[in-house]
């Protein structure tokens, strides 16, 4: 399960997506776990997510907030734009003392700026080395970088084109597209703000 | 999944959600290629259909495969995890299970919405078993193979298709040369693509020995990635 991993775009659009994955270690601190995986998705609540999901449900985009808290079992998220939130986010959790594994999705050195921040210290890394074999049959590089917010893949190439076919039509503005790509990313870790973005980019590019 | 014709008014508004394209209009109504679709249910999911005729029924034995490795809010029976893969470093500063010194790799078949069939997992775990790799005993892959030493997958499964599939593996960081090696000949041999990753352990003094050797062979990787903050407890010693 890497989906927070292989999220594709330059260096200026990936520094507004961090994704925060909270779980326990099946077998050896799960017991319980429900609670603390609610007062996980509490916390960052308090600091501005544009996502949060628990994959038994959906995400914030496909529920309401609190039944996706409610919902909290086995592993959830929330998505950040800003570097700052992911910082008072990890002091918080560094606090409440949860026990449960929290791992941060970004770019490296901005993340290992927020963990020294925070007072942590990062302990495993997952590195990608990107797109092997017959890269022949991938979309273009636009599209990836908005399908690959969904790790899953629920969010097919064709949707992210007739979103962008409705923003150059005048029929969605990029927000109202975003928020129709949103639901399809089950775990809750697509970005719709760097969503939007991506996608007006498609559209004017296109015009 | 398929489709009831007799309740579809091929409106068109599935076609666009199908991750794998294998939804068209024939004779008036929508229809599913069964080869192609992987069961993930994405179409029924997004509501999108405004008669419900979207209709998932659960498939036997080994089409059964395409729904539990293609739609991630189905929890495998084996592994307690939703989703394709295991935990892995996710939960690293509770299990140990990624000690300093190895590398742990992971291969996505099918990744990002290409879709695989498990004939070109079985072709790459047969050449990552002949480096000694040992695949992850709680990984769905693993748990399809005859034998872990040779990495073959069970002849019934080979051309089911999946939107993707993880091998997941590790072995001593010396290796790491030699098995990249072998993994980027065989990946010329694939008919999908693959998306590819490491895992390691920090060193005490906050650096990763893996980035070090990744950039002395010159082999690219992200800017972004992911890390455990070791926030999980009881901590392990590793």
């Amino acid at each position: 399960m890497t989906h927070s991993l292989h999220r594709r775009g330059t260096a200026e659009s990936l520094s507004e997506d961090y994704v925060m994955l909270c779980l326990p270690a099946i077998g050896i601190n799960d017991e319980g776990h429900d609670q603390k995986l609610q007062e996980f998705l509490r916390i960052t609540l308090r600091h501005d997510p544009v996502n949060i999901g628990a994959i038994t449900l959906g995400n914030m985009y496909s529920h309401k907030t609190e039944e996706v808290v409610n919902a909290a079992h086995g592993i959830v998220h929330a998505v950040f734009v800003k570097q700052d939130d992911v910082t008072e986010v990890l002091k918080e959790l560094d606090k409440a003392n949860l026990g449960m594994s929290v791992v941060v999705s970004g770019i490296f050195e901005k993340v290992d700026e927020c963990c020294e921040k925070a007072g942590l210290k990062h302990h495993t890394a997952n590195f990608s080395l990107g797109i092997w074999g017959r890269t022949e049959k991938l979309p273009s590089d636009d599209i990836l970088e908005v399908t690959t917010m969904c790790g899953h893949a629920m969010i097919s190439a064709n949707l992210v084109k007739d979103m962008v076919r409705e923003i150059k039509a005048g029929t969605k503005t990029p927000e109202e597209a975003a928020k129709v790509l949103a639901p399809q990313c089950a775990c809750g870790i697509f970005n719709p703000v760097r969503a939007a973005k991506l996608l007006a980019a498609m559209a004017a590019k296109e015009s | 999944m398929r489709i009831d014709p007799e309740v579809c008014i091929a409106c068109e508004a599935c076609i666009p959600y199908c991750p794998m394209e294998a939804i068209s209009i024939k004779d008036d109504v929508a229809v599913i290629d069964q080869d192609e679709c992987v069961d993930c249910a994405v179409c029924l999911k997004s509501g999108v259909c405004p008669v419900d005729c979207i209709i998932f029924e659960p498939a036997p034995w080994p089409r059964s495969l395409r729904t539990t490795f293609s739609d991630p809010r189905t929890e495998h029976k084996e592994t307690r995890i939703a989703g394709r893969g295991t935990e892995e470093m996710k939960t690293n500063d509770v299990t140990g299970r990624f000690k300093r010194g190895w590398v742990g790799l992971g291969c996505e078949f099918g990744r990002p919405g290409v879709g695989t069939r498990f004939r070109d997992v079985d072709k790459v775990a047969q050449v990552l078993a002949k480096h000694g790799v040992i695949f992850e005993a709680k990984n769905p892959v693993t748990i399809l193979m005859e034998d872990t030493k040779t990495g073959k997958l069970k002849e019934e499964v080979l051309n089911e298709k999946v939107l993707s599939a993880i091998i997941e593996c590790m072995f001593p960081i010396e290796k790491f040369k030699e098995v990249i090696s072998a993994l980027r000949e065989v990946a010329k041999e694939i008919d999908t693509v693959m998306s590819v990753e490491c895992i390691n352990r920090a060193d005490p003094d906050g650096s990763y020995p893996l980035r070090k050797m990744l950039d002395e062979m010159g082999i690219p990787y992200y800017i972004n990635g992911k890390q455990n903050v070791g926030l999980g407890r009881p901590l392990a010693e590793v």
